[in-house]
């Protein structure tokens, strides 16, 4: 099974800078936070959508489609309930509030979306390096990106070692709450027995090949910022921009909502 | 000078008492190619540990004695700096790969030196094209076959341009043809670069192409010497549990009073051939063929109802990779199978069908009359165990009891009884006496037999072992194999998934050998062994004895079965 997200395409945007990826990345997750109106945060949404289809992407999110499904009908049930809006409905529910809810499950899926397309499009070292030239020390983008990196790895394993308790009989699926989190006790020693035995491994491998051999370390990938990365980067801050006046001004909110 | 000069090491691990290795001499010339083999828990890893400084810089412990680099003490410099000479490629591919893409991956280590951007491309290029990888520049590691990663691992070490490169088992988990590969590989490095090489392998045909083989045993170097006359002492290699050369101890078996004419043991299949006919050796072919329908006798006699029926099956993972494409398969009782085929052929996929781990996405699967999408797992896994390859995936408790007891007690077995399979478990795996034991303090060859235990404490009618002896010395896998042969004549049947010839040609009644998700071959493991030119394309080897056999015009599956049926022709010189 595939875990990573990356997409290996030439696209221009796969092209990019990775530091303009990075600011892209940051941007996408302002514009829908800035907004409150469902209406806004679709118009967030839909900027993000774009960015990642001009990048050939979002056939990632089908793998992700689950996550977003649920994530948007949990935070809209919950905010229906949990916000106050003045045109009551119905017991709890308010228009404001059905408005809110839709807004925030929207919002939340719009960031995910934004940082899917970011790691389809920009590689473990891409990241690293972006961070690097950001002024982040090396190997603390480096432990970064091997924390990514490691995710996946680490899910492989517990996938397997799942399939493994199970074939001994072990029914993770019933059974009360307390009666299922006992059943988690065999995937976890060797999960945790695993992990810490490839970190090891990796440690070794690391400083085999030379890590922190030489103070002035080289990369192989080079990249420069071109008139193209201006332009995509000055366009997300033009929107920010803009969107945060329009906010401050009050035209992004849900009026009559209560807080 | 030489390239590694060791002398008077010993090390013992940070809270351990036992020496891991224990006093060893050695001296490797520049562009020398050695093979260190020996019995697990050797100390065979720990001295490549001691090689490029990991030992005592970064794994701790009472070190004694010295080792030279190139004139360098390792012990005194970073491991990091002494990457510049001596690389070492581990085992376990998956930990040491990290990058994105291959040509990431093969960039790291010059990176890290500060080699300039152009040069890292260049050589890039250079290595990926030296072991055989160009055109896979921008592929995933992750996608990549186990033969390929594993050349990867020795790209990115190359591309640092050491003087030495160490592997430490590069080939167990790899197919006979990627096994080749990696020999072939060190092999062109050693000669043409001048690059010294030091593997740590247990296959002792690949081990020929060796200068040197250095035999370790309990920390210490038992024996060394020409790879040829170290090859050409069975007895020497069975002492130090590596399995001997078959032709080689064919030959010897004849005993002293079939002198070579003071010529050396063959080792070869071509060498085996020319000392055949200088002996005047002549084999009865009606004693084989006796011996062959009597052992095809007793094993089918043991043969019941099918247990196991698929058909057709297609199975589809997620990213739409087509792992099985239309598979047709009937499994008796009782029989013993071996499913063969490269790294990614789908036989993992197939065998997961069998107790519900996977359900078809096409056709069906049978077990036991019911079709496995309408029974649970839980049910399933009371008829089918499955035995994963590597041990530390399923083992948690904290004693053995308790580990093999699992498994009872979730099926709801009464106490008094789940004490009493747990005594026959740990008896037929010869655990007996370790039910107190802390399984994680256990060595992996018995870790093996506790997750074996622990599927047989479970009394399943059908076992399944997905590699059971990767990882394993030739002493372990031989008990290992006793064990499941045991097991399938007490009519449990047995399916193993294995890249091991030797085992399937001495174990398996039957062969099923898959190609991109298809049954390619199919019958009794000798009729499928004797197709050497289509199993070649599948990238697997029968056994050295089996080749030696077929070009003989006898098809013998192991040394005892050659053995049986030779002797010398009437009236043939000397």
């Amino acid at each position: 099974m595939n875990l990573y997200l990356y997409l290996d395409k030439d696209t221009p945007i796969h092209r990019m800078d990775p530091r303009a990826k990075l600011f892209v990345l940051l941007f996408s997750f302002a514009l829908p936070l800035l907004n409150q109106h469902p209406l806004w945060v679709a118009g967030a949404f839909a900027v993000i959508l774009a960015y990642g289809a001009a990048a050939r992407s979002l056939e990632n999110l089908r793998r992700i489609r689950q996550i977003l499904f649920f994530i948007f009908v949990f935070s809209t049930l919950v905010w229906t309930f949990f916000a106050k809006g003045t045109d009551v409905l119905i017991w709890r529910v308010s228009r404001q509030s059905i408005l809110y809810g839709i807004g925030t499950g929207l919002k939340l899926d719009a960031m995910i979306i934004a940082g899917m397309v970011f790691l389809s499009t920009t590689k473990n070292e891409e990241i690293s390096q972006g961070l690097i030239l950001l002024g982040l020390p090396y190997p603390m983008a480096f432990a970064f990106s091997t924390a990514l990196r490691l995710v996946p790895t680490f899910v492989g394993a517990g996938a397997t070692i799942a399939q493994a308790q199970r074939s001994r009989g072990l029914d993770i699926d019933s059974g009360s709450f307390i009666e299922r989190v006992r059943k988690y006790i065999p995937l976890l020693a060797p999960i945790f027995l695993t992990a810490i035995r490839s970190s090891d491994g990796l440690a070794m491998a690391l400083e085999g090949k030379g890590f922190g051999a030489s103070t002035k370390r080289t990369f192989y990938l080079r990249f420069k910022w071109t008139a193209r990365e201006t332009v995509v980067v000055g366009l997300f801050l033009a929107l920010v921009l803009a969107n945060t006046y329009l906010t401050l001004t009050g035209r992004t909110l849900i009026r009559g909502l209560m807080k | 000078m030489n390239a590694v000069e060791v002398q008077g090491l010993s090390f013992a691990y940070k809270g351990s008492e036992r020496e891991a290795i224990s006093g060893v001499d050695l001296a490797i010339s520049p562009g020398e190619f050695v093979v260190l083999m020996g019995p697990s828990g050797a100390g065979k890893s720990t001295f490549c540990l001691t090689l490029n400084g990991l030992i005592p810089n970064f794994k701790k412990g009472k070190y004694s004695g010295e080792v030279r680099v190139f004139g360098v003490p390792t012990k005194k410099h970073k491991v990091s700096d002494l990457a510049r000479d001596i690389v070492l490629v581990f085992q376990d591919f998956e930990t040491q790969i990290f990058s994105t893409n291959v040509e990431l991956e093969v960039a790291f280590g010059p990176e890290n030196f500060g080699v300039d951007p152009d040069e890292i491309g260049r050589r890039i290029h250079a290595t990926l094209k030296r072991v055989r990888l160009d055109g896979f520049e921008a592929r995933q590691p992750a996608t990549l076959s186990g033969g390929q990663k594993q050349r990867l691992a020795i790209a990115s070490a190359l591309s640092i341009q050491p003087r030495i490169i160490c592997m430490d088992e590069p080939t167990t988990d790899l197919d006979p043809i990627g096994k080749f590969d990696v020999f072939q590989v060190a092999d062109e490095l050693s000669r043409e670069k001048n690059m010294t090489m030091l593997i740590v392998e247990h296959e002792t045909e690949e081990a020929l192409k060796a200068d040197r083989i250095v035999l370790m045993r309990d920390g210490r170097i038992v024996a060394e010497g020409k790879a040829r006359a170290i090859l050409a002492s069975p007895a020497l290699l069975e002492e130090c549990s590596v399995k001997p050369l078959e032709v080689a101890e064919f030959f010897a078996s004849l005993g002293p009073g079939a002198s070579l004419d003071g010529g050396e043991l063959p080792l070869t299949v071509e060498e085996g051939l020319s000392a055949w006919e200088r002996l005047g050796l002549a084999a009865d072919r009606r004693r084989l063929d006796s011996l062959v329908s009597e052992k095809t006798r007793q094993q089918q006699a043991g043969y019941g109802d099918p247990v196991i029926e698929v058909r057709n099956l297609v199975h589809r993972y997620e990213n739409g990779l087509e792992a099985l494409r239309g598979v047709d398969l009937t499994i008796r009782r009782g029989e013993f199978v071996a499913v063969l085929g490269q790294n990614g052929s789908g036989k993992t996929t197939l065998v997961k069908h069998f107790n519900g781990l996977l359900a078809p996405t096409g056709g069906e699967v049978v077990v036991n009359a019911r079709d496995t999408r309408a029974t649970s797992m839980f049910e399933l896994s009371k008829t089918v165990g499955y035995v994963f390859q590597n041990p530390d995936h399923q083992i948690f408790a904290q004693t053995v009891f308790d580990e093999v007891a699992y498994g009872p007690r979730l099926f709801g077995v009464p106490e008094g009884e789940v004490k009493a399979r747990v005594v026959d478990a740990l008896e037929a795996v010869g655990l007996t006496g370790s039910e107190e034991e802390d399984p994680f303090s256990l060595t992996k060859g018995q870790r093996q037999r506790v997750a074996v235990a622990s599927v047989l404490a479970a009394k399943p009618e059908v076992i399944i072992l997905d590699e059971p002896t990767t990882g394993l010395d030739y002493k372990e896998q031989e008990s290992m194999m006793d064990l499941t042969k045991r097991l399938n004549e007490m009519g449990h049947t047995i399916i193993i998934v294995t890249h091991s010839m030797w085992v399937t040609a001495a174990y398996a009644h039957r062969a099923v050998v898959l190609k991109e998700g298809q049954v390619v071959m199919h019958g009794p493991v000798r009729d499928v062994f004797v197709r050497e030119k289509e199993l070649a394309d599948v990238f697997l080897k029968p056994p050295q004895i089996v080749r030696f056999g077929a070009r003989l015009g006898l098809p013998v599956l192991t040394v005892d079965e050659l053995v049986a049926c030779v002797g010398r022709e009437e009236g043939a010189r000397k």
